[in-house]
């Protein structure tokens, strides 16, 4: 996999307070990569230093193997809350931002209303932005990032401020886009990270605390426990009275550390049934990204 | 008063014309946005109450962009 | 030079759609005609309604219709001036402020072009109104006062457009530096402040942009020196020029504080 961005220690001081402290990460070609942290972790100072909004204290960033000092017409951007010239309707902004990206003046126009057609603002085209709703005005933002095929995608929270409905069209036309360029996007939604993703980056107060690819950061996390429910608080005691594995007794549920006891479903399930206790259920556990998040993002 | 009629109000019709266009530009933009910095009530009365100033005043620091 | 062009029409859209281009010129007119009417009725006006005393034999000075370009120019001196500041105070930092600029600055746009396509849009209204003032004023001034040769009113208008221009800069460049409150702040203490400093203190020098509108009067018919007139145009023209060269440097400088 050849690597389209190289980030090297890249870091950003405002006075004493350090919003990102020197990470370092790749991505590659026609990767989907997630930028995972809480609010204030570093995400969207990240994002404006790749696409030339403000300038690293520290660091450097290669583009294709080699230090570009401007990569911004490469790249495709769209903030959190992006801004529109009310005045200016969609279909002109658009062609607007085609051509200050390098698109040629002739076909400026054309891909302009290709791009508002992709995006589903096909019939408001002619309609000033300042009339838009939130959800429109996303896919306008998405519209701008696109619309001179930049092959590096840089997306601030490009969801978490749409309804349900907003937000899963925006996913699928995300994933739509997944096939076609590299994506790099920030989000504090579990859900959307895990979507689509081949790589997360979890950011805490701006250090890079985890990286690397969503299986192998499940199974770094995973921490399987065996879960038992039973039928009542005396059965579950009973069973931890003769359980030969070390066990986490609350109430009605008992677990079992997998890994370290080295057991499955199958030796509990055998031993539920010789002992006949009555369980309501028996389950493998495995952390969802929700846990890892809370593990690696949030904890001191 | 007799000399006030012998002012040549032709003379004086281009002005009033241009400022009733202003007028009126800056009352169909407050009606039609009714989004304005203060209370837009507050600004159709600067606009048709203080002559040249009104719609001046408006288009300047009453008007809202975005 | 295709992206400047994208920019003018950007800017162009702009001031159409803000009427910027409607409500500037249409002022600069209303003051431009009323300046000669007010001037030629003002001894009938004060006759009939303001109650002299029977007796009072108010002489009136007698103007000429030079004198009429004299004084409206001293009008757009001081609300015409406060127009421009007012008006275009947020041209760049206000883009900054509503984060409209961010998403072009992202892009891989100059930023000269960025502060040139405001530059022009706003020199080209601001120097319209101004010109149409004064043209309608030439036309009541030759209906109400005396005509006025063409050659001294394009020769005044030529001078004084200089001095617009040097406005102009000093609004958009210091809205490139600073916040749309210091712009409007410095920008009064610059263009106004210092027109009336230069008014008092100003006999030491005879060089200075300030002095531009002033010398452009001289169009109609006082003599100068005129060595000290081209040192001043040389002089504004270097104003601006730099003034042009801080403004793209502080637009691009500035580019960071966008609203993200």
């Amino acid at each position: 996999m050849t690597q389209l961005l190289q980030v090297h220690e890249l870091s950003k001081s405002y006075g004493s307070h350090k919003a990102v402290n020197s990470i370092t990460f790749e991505l590659g070609e026609g990767t989907s990569t997630a930028l995972i942290g809480p609010n204030g972790a570093g995400k969207t100072t990240t994002l404006s230093m790749l696409a030339g909004l403000v300038a690293p204290t520290n660091g450097s960033i290669l583009f294709r193997g080699k230090p570009k000092p401007d990569i911004r017409a490469s790249i495709g951007y769209l903030p959190q809350y992006p801004k529109f010239f009310p005045w200016l309707t969609a279909l002109e902004f658009t062609e607007m931002a085609a051509v200050l990206s390098g698109v040629e003046k002739r076909r400026a126009l054309s891909e302009a209303k290709k791009t508002l057609e992709f995006v589903g603002l096909g019939d408001s085209m002619k309609k000033r932005a300042g009339t838009f709703s939130g959800g429109m005005k996303q896919r306008l933002g998405l519209a701008q990032a696109i619309v001179h095929e930049p092959e590096l995608l840089l997306l601030d929270e490009p969801v978490s401020a749409l309804d349900p409905v907003g937000r899963r069209q925006v996913m699928n036309l995300l994933k739509e886009l997944q096939q076609k360029t590299t994506i790099l996007y920030s989000t504090h939604i579990l859900n959307d990270a895990e979507e689509m993703t081949d790589q997360l980056l979890f950011l805490r107060k701006g250090v890079l605390v985890e990286n690397g690819s969503l299986d192998s950061i499940r199974e770094k996390y995973a921490n399987p426990r065996v879960l038992i429910e039973f039928e009542s608080v005396i059965e579950a005691e009973r069973f931890t009275a003769i359980s030969p594995w070390a066990v986490r007794v609350e109430k009605k549920q008992v677990s079992i550390d997998a890994v370290e006891e080295k057991v499955g479903t199958s030796e509990v399930l055998a031993l539920l049934h010789t002992e006949s206790l009555h369980i309501r259920k028996v389950e493998l556990q495995t952390a969802s990204l929700e846990d890892i998040f809370m593990k690696v993002a949030v904890e001191e | 008063m007799s000399e006030i009629a012998n002012i040549p109000w032709s003379l004086i019709l281009p002005v009033l014309v241009l400022q009733l266009i202003l007028m009126v530009v800056a009352l169909v933009d407050v009606i039609r946005h009714q989004r304005t910095n203060g209370p837009f009530i507050l600004w159709i009365f600067i606009i048709l109450l203080l002559g040249l100033i009104g719609p001046i005043l408006y288009f300047i620091f009453g008007r809202k962009q975005a | 030079m295709s992206s400047l062009n994208a920019l003018l029409r950007k800017e162009w859209r702009e001031n159409v759609r803000n009427f910027k281009l409607y409500w500037i010129p249409i002022v600069f007119v209303i003051f431009g005609i009323l300046e000669p009417i007010t001037n030629h009725f003002l001894p009938e006006i004060m006759k009939s309604v303001g109650n002299l005393p029977e007796g009072t034999d108010f002489v009136w000075p007698k103007f000429r219709g030079e004198d009429i370009f004299v004084s409206l120019m001293g009008q757009y001196q001081i609300i015409g001036i406060l127009v421009i500041i007012l008006a275009f105070m947020g041209s760049i930092s206000g883009e900054r402020k509503t984060g409209t600029a961010t998403l072009l600055y992202v892009r891989p746009m100059s930023f000269s072009q960025y502060f040139l396509s405001k530059w022009i849009v706003v020199n080209v209204i601001v120097l319209a109104s101004v010109w149409l003032g004064f043209l309608a004023a030439w036309y009541y001034i030759r209906i109400l006062f005396n005509p006025v040769a063409a050659g001294e009113v394009f020769a005044f208008l030529g001078t004084y457009s200089l001095w617009l221009i040097f406005a102009v800069t000093v609004v958009l460049s210091l809205s490139a530096w600073m916040p749309t409150g210091g712009t409007a702040g410095l920008s009064i203490l610059i263009l106004l402040v210092f027109q009336v400093l230069d008014g008092i203190i100003g006999t030491y020098w005879t060089i200075s942009p300030w002095k531009l509108s002033t010398y452009a009067l001289n169009a109609f018919g006082a003599s100068v020196d005129q060595s000290d007139f081209w040192m001043s145009v040389g002089l504004t023209i270097i104003f601006i020029v730099l003034l042009v060269f801080f403004g793209m440097y502080m637009a691009k400088r500035n580019a960071a504080k966008t609203l993200v």
